[in-house]
């Protein structure tokens, strides 16, 4: 065997640095706000015992019941890009708030919450149309910092609005999308307001004293009463008093405040899917629309009674706090709050945070495991790999098992499900290619490939910042099809991807004489790709056959040149001419391996680019991640030019080689 | 000369027929055909963002189209590229002659043999619907019932003869035989028991009847009752083209009429008087007939709750023939198969209904003698694959531990 060659160690070890550093941006630096931390007069932490008892508020969003915890981590990184900030309280002291945290403050404490971090910008020039003073790119900004552009900000998004979404640029859309944050932020923020305000009785304040306040419930009480009175005064007298108008007035206002944001309330009547905001509760029972008035009621008070027990202390705030979670929860159906506790448990845990850094130290500790040849501390780091790996593997199962119980579906149902799927299947793809082989290639490049999955998830959630555990449309809701054909085309996106990758480490190896020409695990990875690319093919036809299966029970169509299903079918396209070119005797090793790499474009473009294409019936409407295909493709380009250009220096060597083998001394010997 | 003596060696000269059958049985072939395929697929998809998917697909995968040049984003591609109807029937010979029979036949190969049989089969399934398949739409409200679907896409004429107020004997004339009648080429129709023909002439695909004293027509289009067709650039979702075309009534006695225009969204039908018999003549979407009604009880449209997602389509029909009825449920993934159709629940209606509204359901109407083909030949295909990769699999793992064993031996 030949010596390795120190410029291409060099090299790699350069890529993997460059690698890592990317690796270590994305999980540390990328979601860090820049600048100083910013200082929330007044500002004291919540007690963890009240974080964790009102992280279990059932509420109803996006279709289904979520735990309040789940609903604030949403909404935190929708507006703020990311699940902490950090503030300074008046001691200087840093305090991290999660999102739990962070939406009680903003709808228990919204004093506070005014002045938190919450906005994330990416682009000044929106705040400089609104004339806010800007900070650095990327920095957040509090709500009473851009209140004073507000007005000017509601105008232009309304300005932008009627252009159609394709043709808007970043910096209209990101206007728009800042003026629905503001919007929702400040549903948020005044929600409890009645219940902090109550209701004024003008002209009660007797000899100068304030005129007296009561409590939201209590006029809703008297609705069966009032109202009807108040239509007879309408009809017999012609004219409502001032004092009464002045309380309905209130009574709207307090209602509208509390209208959307937090649908907490279950329905008194369980035959009804809907859950009721506040408002809703207020409205309906003033204007006697609702069934059971006597139960909303008693929500509103209890409700009321628990923001107003803040100011007695946390503890007391818990008791009613823990009053309104039995109160709301007794009355939610037993099937829709069945695991409120599991998915408070899922998103506090992150195992898929946990899984990333152990596989970014797997990858570390491989890069180590390749670098050290065949010593015994070689031996060392591939345990340290191959153990960091499993555990890593095991929390992402874990994490995919506890999604399939909360959402009571097969794993893959969405872009999100996909990426994480992806990202676990093809770390045990790649571990059992090593049982197979022991090459000590198949185990380096899993936790790599591991670290640069959870990766994309990770910024996909942020981009995209949807609740990837709601219910899906009716054509997809079936166990069946998702089970079947969903599965086998991402398994297929998995083995594709595998067998590129596995493609580039050989390429890249053979090309930088990384393997000191070891044609045994040459062999052997070339062994592994063809039997990747076998299993594409199996997984892509069968799932793409299966889909139009699905297709033709729910459209009535096998084939509808659907870009998602064109993407399937040209996985299965491009790995059935790899198989036939290599079967035929048209494409050799370095064929089969350039080939391969190609697949990873194939793949891409079918599982990421056509969502956005903007048409089909799998179009997913967004443009999260668009700049990071077009790196991908650039990159897998590069490896491809370099493989050729290897490919093709190997044949001039063995030319030159075959033309003067005097020179080489080959015919001396004889 | 010498008498040339062939050994085993020495290659022997292959007839035409012999270098015709390896090329089309090839794997060579296979690939580039495989490769094209994909290229057409790949370029289909992008074009179809910018034309809409059924003028892409006429323009891939029509028999028709023999050869296309490819746009992307609105510029032509210099690239003169193969029909796909035609890559494909090319790789379903070269997967009969090269996968089926060609192919070396024992136990390691019969694995790909049932798998290239399956893709046939597959093949054959996709041109047989390509060709035969026809698919329309119903809509019925609650109570009311239907034995007609409407195609989506192909606009007839259809002249009936009016008697005590209902029209009768219809006489239809397909959309195949109006298409082509552009740029001045017209066609002249007659029917049986109808006493006058209908010349057809400047057939626009996508169409809108204009008044002259609203807008003057500027490429000398027909002007006729002061009206004339201005054509309107097709629309990417092509069921929203509206046909419209110039017609003229000849008479036995070869009087012609006055032209006038047959559009797809009229109001109303032309009408055309014989002496006592009226007749009329009206252009709309081809309606075809079921040997049996379909009547709906009741749609259910269910929301995910607090949202505009759809949770669940359901229509609860009768499905009445010769005075037998039977109770269906049509609903999302669970479609009726009856007699050759398959109804699914595509869509309702109307688009802008508050809660409370009476709402209609839109069914979907398929006739495709190959319905199910294709998940039978799923099953030979995964079959003869499954076979292929276990049998291969299996022997690399004995290899590589009777190798370890070895090894493990000689240490």
């Amino acid at each position: 065997m030949q010596k390795k060659s120190k410029v291409g160690s060099w090299v790699f070890a350069i890529l993997a640095a460059i690698g890592l550093m990317v690796a270590l941006v994305n999980l540390f630096i990328d979601n860090m706000p820049k600048g100083e931390v910013q200082k929330v007069e007044g500002y004291k932490p919540w007690d963890k015992k009240t974080i964790n008892l009102v992280a279990g508020l059932p509420l109803q969003d996006g279709g289904r019941i979520k735990p309040f915890s789940t609903f604030a981590g949403f909404k935190m990184l929708g507006y703020h890009g990311a699940r902490s900030m950090k503030v300074k309280d008046d001691a200087g002291m840093v305090h991290k708030i999660k999102p739990t945290a962070w939406l009680m403050d903003t709808v228990f404490r919204p004093h506070l919450a005014i002045k938190m971090p919450t906005f994330r910008i990416d682009n000044s020039k929106v705040l400089e149309a609104i004339d806010v003073k800007q900070k650095g790119r990327r920095d957040r900004y509090s709500y009473e910092e851009i209140v004073e552009g507000r007005e000017k900000l509601f105008q232009l998004a309304q300005s932008y609005e009627p252009i159609e979404k394709k043709k808007r640029d970043p910096e209209q859309q990101q206007t728009i999308d800042l003026a629905y944050n503001i919007r929702n932020f400040e549903a948020l923020l005044g929600y409890f307001s009645y219940a902090r305000i109550g209701v004024k009785l003008d002209g009660t304040g007797v000899d100068g004293a304030p005129d007296q306040r009561v409590d939201f419930s209590a006029v809703m009480s008297s609705a069966p009463g009032l109202m009807p009175e108040l239509e007879r005064m309408k009809s017999q007298e012609g004219k409502v008093p001032e004092r009464l108008l002045s309380l309905l007035q209130q009574i709207e206002d307090g209602a509208n405040y509390s209208k959307y944001g937090l649908f907490i309330l279950p329905p008194a009547d369980s035959s009804k899917k809907d859950w009721l905001t506040a408002g809703n509760a207020i409205m309906e029972t003033m204007t006697l629309k609702i069934d059971q008035p006597d139960v909303a009621i008693k929500d509103i008070a209890t409700t009321e009674s628990a923001v107003r027990e803040l100011a007695n202390g946390e503890k007391a705030f818990r008791e009613a706090m823990s009053t309104l979670i039995k109160r709301t929860s007794d009355r939610a159906k037993p099937s829709d709050i069945k695991f409120i506790s599991l998915e408070v448990f899922y998103f506090k845990s992150d195992l898929f945070l946990r899984a990333m850094i152990l596989f970014l130290i797997g990858s570390i500790s491989s890069l180590a495991m390749w670098g050290l040849g065949q010593s015994r501390v070689s031996k060392l780091f591939y345990w340290v790999t191959l153990s960091s790996t499993v555990i890593a593997v095991a929390l992402c199962v874990t994490a995919i098992v506890i999604r399939c119980i909360i959402m009571q579906r097969p794993p893959v149902g969405n872009l999100y499900d996909t990426v994480i799927f992806i990202g676990t299947t093809v770390v045990i793809l790649s571990l059992v290619i090593e049982w197979i082989s022991r090459n000590r290639f198949s185990i380096g490049i899993a936790p790599v490939l591991g670290t640069a999955l959870i990766i994309l998830a990770r910024r996909y959630e942020v981009g995209d910042a949807g609740d990837h555990l709601d219910p899906l449309v009716a054509v997809l809701d079936s166990n069946y099809w998702l089970t079947t054909h969903v599965i086998c085309i991402t398994l297929g996106y998995t083995s594709g991807i595998l067998a590129a990758m596995l493609s580039c480490g050989y390429i890249l190896m053979r090309g930088l004489n990384l393997d000191g020409e070891n044609k045994e695990l040459r062999r052997s990875l070339t062994k592994a790709v063809y039997g990747c690319i076998c299993l594409t093919v199996f997984l892509s036809l069968v799932g793409t056959v299966l889909g139009g299966i699905w297709a033709n029970y729910s459209w009535g169509r096998f084939w509808g040149w659907d870009p998602k299903e064109n993407g399937a079918l040209m996985i299965v396209l491009w790995t059935l001419a790899i198989l036939h070119a290599r079967l035929g005797g048209i494409i050799k090793d370095w064929g089969l391996h350039l080939a391969s790499v190609f697949t990873a474009c194939v793949v891409a473009f079918s599982w990421w680019h056509v969502n956005f294409l903007g048409v089909g019936l799998h179009n997913y409407g967004f443009t999260a991640g668009k700049s990071t295909i077009w790196i991908f493709y650039c990159v897998m380009l590069l490896v491809l030019l370099f493989g050729f250009a290897v490919m093709l220096w190997e044949k001039y060597s063995a030319d030159q080689k075959n033309l003067n083998p005097v020179e080489n001394g080959e015919l001396v010997k004889s | 000369m010498d008498n040339q003596i062939y050994t085993k060696e020495m290659p022997r000269e292959k007839s035409f027929f012999r270098m015709l059958y390896d090329f089309l049985s090839g794997f060579a072939l296979a690939t580039v055909l495989l490769l094209l395929l994909l290229l057409l697929t790949w370029l289909a998809t992008l074009e179809q963002i910018d034309h809409g998917l059924y003028a892409t697909l006429n323009k891939y995968f029509s028999w028709k189209s023999l050869f296309l040049i490819p746009e992307i984003n609105g510029k032509k591609i210099p690239l003169i590229l193969p029909g796909g109807y035609y890559v494909c029937a090319l790789l379903l010979v070269n997967m009969i002659l090269g996968g089926v029979i060609r192919i070396r036949k024992g136990p390691k190969q019969i694995g790909n043999l049932i798998s290239h049989f399956g893709i046939v089969f597959m093949l054959i399934a996709g041109g047989v619907a390509h060709h035969f398949e026809e698919r329309g739409n119903m809509a019925i409200y609650p109570g009311e019932s239907s034995n007609v679907a409407e195609d989506y896409h192909e606009y007839v004429i259809e002249v009936a003869e009016v008697k005590n107020d209902e029209r009768d004997k219809f006489h239809i004339i397909r959309g195949n035989s109006l298409t082509d009648l552009k740029d001045g080429k017209q066609r002249r129709f007659d029917f049986k028991d109808v006493p006058f023909s209908i010349i057809v002439s400047g057939h626009l695909k996508n169409s809108q009847p204009v008044s002259v004293a609203e807008q003057a027509p500027k490429k000398g289009e027909l002007v006729t009752d002061g009206y004339y067709l201005f054509e309107r650039p097709a629309d990417e979702t092509a069921e929203r083209n509206i046909a419209g075309a110039y017609a003229q009534v000849v008479f036995e006695d070869g009087e012609k009429s006055a032209p006038f225009i047959l559009f797809g969204a009229s109001y109303y039908p032309f009408t055309v008087r014989d002496g006592e018999r009226l007749f009329t003549v009206d252009m709309h979407k081809r309606l075809w007939q079921m040997p049996f009604d379909v009547k709906l009880d009741k749609f259910k449209a269910e929301f995910h709750p607090g949202t505009s997602r759809p949770a669940e389509f359901v229509s609860d029909v009768r499905r009445i023939e010769n005075g037998q009825e039977a109770k269906v449920r049509i609903e999302m993934n669970e479609p009726m198969r009856y007699e050759g159709f398959t109804f699914f629940q595509a869509s309702y209606g109307p688009p802008n209904a508050k809660p409370g509204d009476e709402m209609f359901t839109v069914l979907e109407v398929v006739k495709n003698p190959s319905d199910m083909w294709p998940e039978y030949s799923l099953y030979i295909v995964a079959f003869g694959m499954l076979v292929t990769f276990l049998t291969k699999l299996i022997g690399h793992v004995l290899a590589v531990s009777k190798k370890r064993q070895n090894h493990a031996k000689k240490i």
